[in-house]
């Protein structure tokens, strides 16, 4: 299996190889390297389409606040109208990073875990230039850390801080840190989860569901290691499991076909669960430019702001 | 090469071991991590695809050693022509023993016997020297070494077959101690010379546990000669005997009227119900048969009822004089002959001027202590000294007492009785019959004299070598102090030539002489036994005493009632008995032996049954039975006779187990001096060193290359 290819529409010299942009010590360093690449690269703006924007009138009663009164139609029509805005300045958007031991898997000089936590600060710097409040939770076998979504001065580095501890924990569990998000996002906001998802699956598609109903938009970001997608070992070994620390004798030879198998319907299962919550789903190797999982993440994000600009427009039957 | 435990030569088969080992690819000792094993599956090792086996050396090196190594267990030895010819064992001195006793009787054992004996004849080689016995009592050689050694190699074992086939169990006891004594002495030497190599006694026999063997408890027995039993065994283990008893001593009853026997039965039968009878001639019960009940190993006496005909002690008693058992397996032993106890009449002479039923008179005593018995009655004619005796009075008794004077030609009539061979006792009331005890020692005087002692007098010193004191031998009962003499009458013993002083008073005088007088004898008691001489008749000794002196008569029946087969039966000594021109014994199968004349003994009693011995015109019966040992059939454990000091051989090799045994013996012999198995030991760890250096050698060049290339 290989990652989605990147868009067309990205230009291919804009992008910074993963080996280099991982040799960048500091985390927030890679986060701005990608985000100002990105946007050098790109001809609009990711400001625009972020703007407020305007939905409707309604006639003033007594009681509201004067000040969203709109005069230039009082003034034509001699009444007094209300102007209502879309509330989409504070976009609360919540990363949920996977720090267990699975994550510190990798065969090109750096581990899953350095890979997200890249991923996690790139998506938390872009959003955080866009305004917007940034979250973060890591977990491993348990919720480890939880920084509430926030937008102000410091809250960026901390984060950064706290996505560079190194990984831990001896299972990844995917079901607390869900419920544990479930329970403290009150408000509908943005949540991108980033695992490798290399653990059983059965309570996944329950606790995504909460999370979608909820009204979060959730984005999954499965981030595996290329040795992992063709089980890339050269002889047989022992295997050790970083996390259970059990040990396998291995025979790439004869296990590797049954391992792409078993690992391909794995994240085929995956895959479904998300189509049918909903839920947008990107697969990364880590020898990926993350600029093309960002590209992708906005462009995805885009085409859903349109449709649901569309579906509400549609809804209110106009307006102006 | 030979190998003397072939078996370990199969360990070589371990060499597979390590071809197997160098085709599987090697479990790396490397390990790597990975994220997670979900997806993966243990892959298990597998042989090497390629054919090429590695580290070939090391394989060889490995299989080497595994192969010196199985080598060495196996004891290798290479066989060197035999110092010894394993055939050519020094010349054997044998003695078939087979048993002839009684027990043999029984079923098929005979026939058996003779074929183990005929094995042993057959086996034996043209050097060894071989004798053939057979033994009962006795053991008999019937064929000695002189004759095998004259007898052509070939014909040997015939000829001693031929013995043998001639000769039949007899009817005696097992004297198995005295058999093998003769045996291993006729070993032990022959022509008064010893003679080398080794010696061995084969024993045939059914070894019955009532085989004899207290002989060999005073033997040494001689060293090298050793004892191989070829047992016998019988088919029918159920096996009961029956022997007669010694009546009991009933003083109640006057007449016998109940025959004792014992049934015996042997440890290993497997009935203990019998019936027990009198039987005629011809075998069947004559009249009620008696249920006797005994279990194996155990001993009951039965009182069989004597038939009131043989109670009676009538002629009539002749058809019916044996006791049989049936209802076991084997009826060799089955049979007792019985002569019905007979009274013996005796009588007594007394003379004597009594009244006879004075208690103070000694005639009194006598009477009373002469009661009759179911085997003696004793019938006491007074006489008074002054009445003539009847003709044949005199010759018809066996002891004459004399108490009172007599007349001068009755005491010269008595001894003329005393010098024909009768036994006067003069027991004097009065120092007054001094001349009578001249008359009958045929003297002019001899001094008698009346004593008194101040308190009482005792006996002394008694010779407890006389035949009238021998019952009293035992210091149970030698003691005569209690007995007070109040007053005796003193004779001077010394005066009297061959007179001798059986007893003596305290005070030294004699108490009892015996004087002989011609082919009889005269007893002279210094003192009476009436109350007015001494307590003599109220003590315990007084009877006993006087049925010494009825003995010394010679009229008294030996108390043997039975004799068992081989026992030599003393004849009747009485006067005019047997030393009259011979006399003859009528054997129960009905054949005649003449005695010689002056036979003292028979011997020929080598079957048992009622034995009619005629001479001197009576005619005496005797029975002779079995030796009631020969009821124990069960088999007796070897490990008595090893007790006994006597080597048993364990086995009985054959020939071919024999040869194969000695090369074996040799083999172990010669592996033991080669010890080749040492060399092999040290070819193995020479190897083992040569490996483990190559293999560390291997391993570092190995690591040094994976160094290498690693960056």
């Amino acid at each position: 299996m290989t990652a989605a290819a990147p868009s067309s529409s990205l230009p291919s010299a804009a992008l910074i190889d993963a080996q280099a942009l991982m040799s960048i010590r500091s985390l927030e360093l890679r986060a701005r390297a990608v985000v100002e690449g990105f946007w050098s690269g790109l001809h609009r703006s990711p400001y625009h389409g972020f703007s407020v924007e305007f939905t409707e009138y309604r006639q003033y009663t007594p009681g509201d606040d004067p000040r969203y009164l709109d005069w230039r139609v009082f003034a034509r029509t001699d009444r007094f109208f209300i102007k209502k805005y879309e509330d989409e300045t504070n976009l609360r958007a919540h990363l949920l990073a996977d720090q267990s031991r699975s994550m510190n898997y990798g065969t090109r000089g750096y581990t899953k875990a350095a890979y997200a936590a890249t991923l996690a600060a790139t998506l938390a710097y872009f959003l955080h230039l866009q305004g917007d409040a940034v979250g973060l939770l890591t977990f491993d076998a348990a919720v480890r850390d939880y920084l509430p979504a926030r937008h102000r001065a410091g809250h960026l580095r901390q984060l950064m801080h706290t996505l560079e501890k190194p990984p831990g924990g001896r299972a990844t569990d995917l079901t607390a840190p869900l419920e544990r998000v479930t329970a403290l996002f009150r408000k509908r906001g943005l949540v991108a989860f980033i695992s490798d998802f290399l653990a059983p699956l059965d309570r996944l598609e329950r606790n995504l569901l909460a999370l979608t109903a909820c009204g979060h938009e959730v984005n999954v970001f499965q981030v595996l290691d290329p040795a992992e997608l063709n089980l890339g070992l050269e002889q047989a070994v022992l295997v050790e499991d970083l996390e259970s620390a059990r040990t396998l004798y291995i025979d790439p030879a004869t296990a590797r076909a049954d391992y792409v198998k078993k690992l391909q319907a794995h994240c085929e299962t995956l895959r479904a669960i998300c189509r049918k919550l909903g839920i947008s789903y990107y697969l990364l190797a880590t020898s990926q430019p993350l600029e093309i999982a960002l590209f992708e993440f906005l462009q995805e994000r885009m085409r859903r702001g349109r449709q649901f600009r569309a579906v509400t427009r549609a809804g209110s039957g106009g307006g102006a | 090469m030979n190998f003397l435990t072939p078996l370990f030569l199969l360990g070589g088969l371990a060499i597979v071991g390590p071809v197997i080992f160098h085709l599987i690819r090697r479990t790396t000792r490397e390990k790597t991590t990975f994220s997670s094993l979900m997806f993966l599956l243990p892959t298990p090792p597998r042989l090497s695809r390629r054919s090429r086996l590695e580290h070939l050396l090391l394989l060889l090196l490995r299989l080497l050693a595994l192969a010196l190594l199985a080598l060495g267990f196996s004891r290798p030895f290479f066989r060197q022509t035999p110092l010894v010819d394993p055939t050519a064992i020094p010349p054997k001195r044998i003695v078939v023993l087979v048993d002839t006793s009684a027990s043999m009787r029984r079923a098929g054992l005979w026939a058996e016997a003779r074929a183990r004996a005929e094995a042993v004849l057959r086996q034996a080689a043209p050097v060894d020297h071989v004798a053939l016995f057979t033994f009962d009592r006795q053991a008999t050689a019937i064929f000695p070494f002189e004759e095998w050694d004259r007898a052509p190699a070939g014909d040997r074992a015939a000829l001693a077959l031929g013995r043998l086939g001639a000769v039949t169990p007899g009817w005696a006891g097992t004297h198995l101690g005295n058999a093998l004594i003769t045996a291993a002495e006729a070993l032990a030497e022959t022509d008064g010379k010893a003679v080398p190599g080794p010696r061995q006694i084969v024993l045939v026999s059914d070894l019955q546990a009532g085989s004899r063997l207290d002989a060999l408890q005073a033997y040494e027995w001689p060293k090298g000669v050793e004892l191989r039993v070829e047992a016998v065994k019988a088919r029918n283990p159920t096996n009961a005997g029956v022997q007669l008893v010694a009546e009991a001593v009933d003083a109640s009853r006057t007449a016998a009227t109940v025959v004792r026997v014992r049934v015996t039965n042997a440890a290993d039968s497997q009935r203990e119900q019998f019936k027990l009878g009198w039987t005629r001639a011809t075998g069947e019960f004559d009249g009620p048969a008696m249920d006797a009940y005994v279990p194996p190993g155990q001993s009951r006496v039965f009182p069989v009822p004597l038939p009131k005909d043989v109670a009676g002690g009538g002629a009539a008693a002749a058809g019916v004089r044996q006791i049989a058992l049936t209802g076991d397996d084997e009826n060799f032993d089955n049979t007792v002959f019985v002569i019905p106890p007979r009274q013996q009449k005796v009588s007594v002479l007394w003379l004597g001027a009594d009244a006879p039923e004075d208690p103070r008179e000694p005639l009194f005593f006598l009477r009373r202590a002469f009661t009759d018995t179911p085997r003696l009655a004793v019938q006491i004619v007074a006489h008074a000294p002054s009445a003539p005796l009847l003709p044949g009075e005199a010759q018809s008794a066996s002891v004459i007492f004399i108490a009172d004077p007599l007349p001068a030609a009755l005491a010269a009539a008595l001894r003329e009785q005393a010098l024909a061979g009768k036994t006067l006792v003069f027991a004097p009331k009065s120092a007054a019959s001094a001349a009578t005890l001249a008359a009958l020692l045929g003297r002019d005087s001899v001094p008698l004299e009346e004593v008194k002692p101040a308190n009482y007098a005792m006996f002394a010193e008694i010779d407890f070598q006389h035949p009238l004191f021998a019952p009293f031998a035992d210091p149970r009962f030698s003691d005569f102090t209690k007995i007070h003499i109040w007053k005796y009458r003193r004779l001077d013993a010394a005066a009297i030539p061959d007179a001798r002083v059986v007893a003596k008073f305290d005070s030294g005088d004699p108490a009892l002489v015996d004087i002989p007088l011609g082919k009889g004898r005269l007893v002279v008691l210094a003192s009476g036994w009436q109350p007015e001489d001494s307590q003599l008749a109220i003590s315990s000794k007084f009877v006993p005493l006087l049925f010494s002196l009825l003995d010394l008569g010679g009229e008294m029946a030996p108390p043997v009632t039975q004799w068992f087969v081989g026992d030599q039966v003393p004849l009747d000594s009485a006067p005019g008995r047997t030393d009259a021109a011979g006399g003859k014994v009528r054997a129960p199968g009905g054949a005649e032996i003449a005695l010689a004349a002056g036979a003292t003994s028979f011997a020929q009693t080598s079957q048992p049954g009622i034995y009619e011995l005629t001479a001197g015109g009576r005619t005496q019966r005797f029975a002779v039975n079995l030796d009631a040992n020969e009821s124990h059939t069960a088999p007796l454990a070897t490990d008595e006779l090893e007790r006994l000091g006597v080597p048993v051989a364990v086995t009985r090799p054959q020939p071919a187990v024999a040869a194969d045994k000695k090369i074996l013996l040799q083999g172990i012999e010669a592996e033991g001096r080669q010890k080749l198995w040492r060399w092999f030991i040290a070819a193995t760890l020479a190897v083992l060193l040569v490996e483990s250096a190559l293999a560390g050698w291997t391993a570092r060049r190995l690591a040094a290359k994976l160094e290498e290339a690693a960056p």
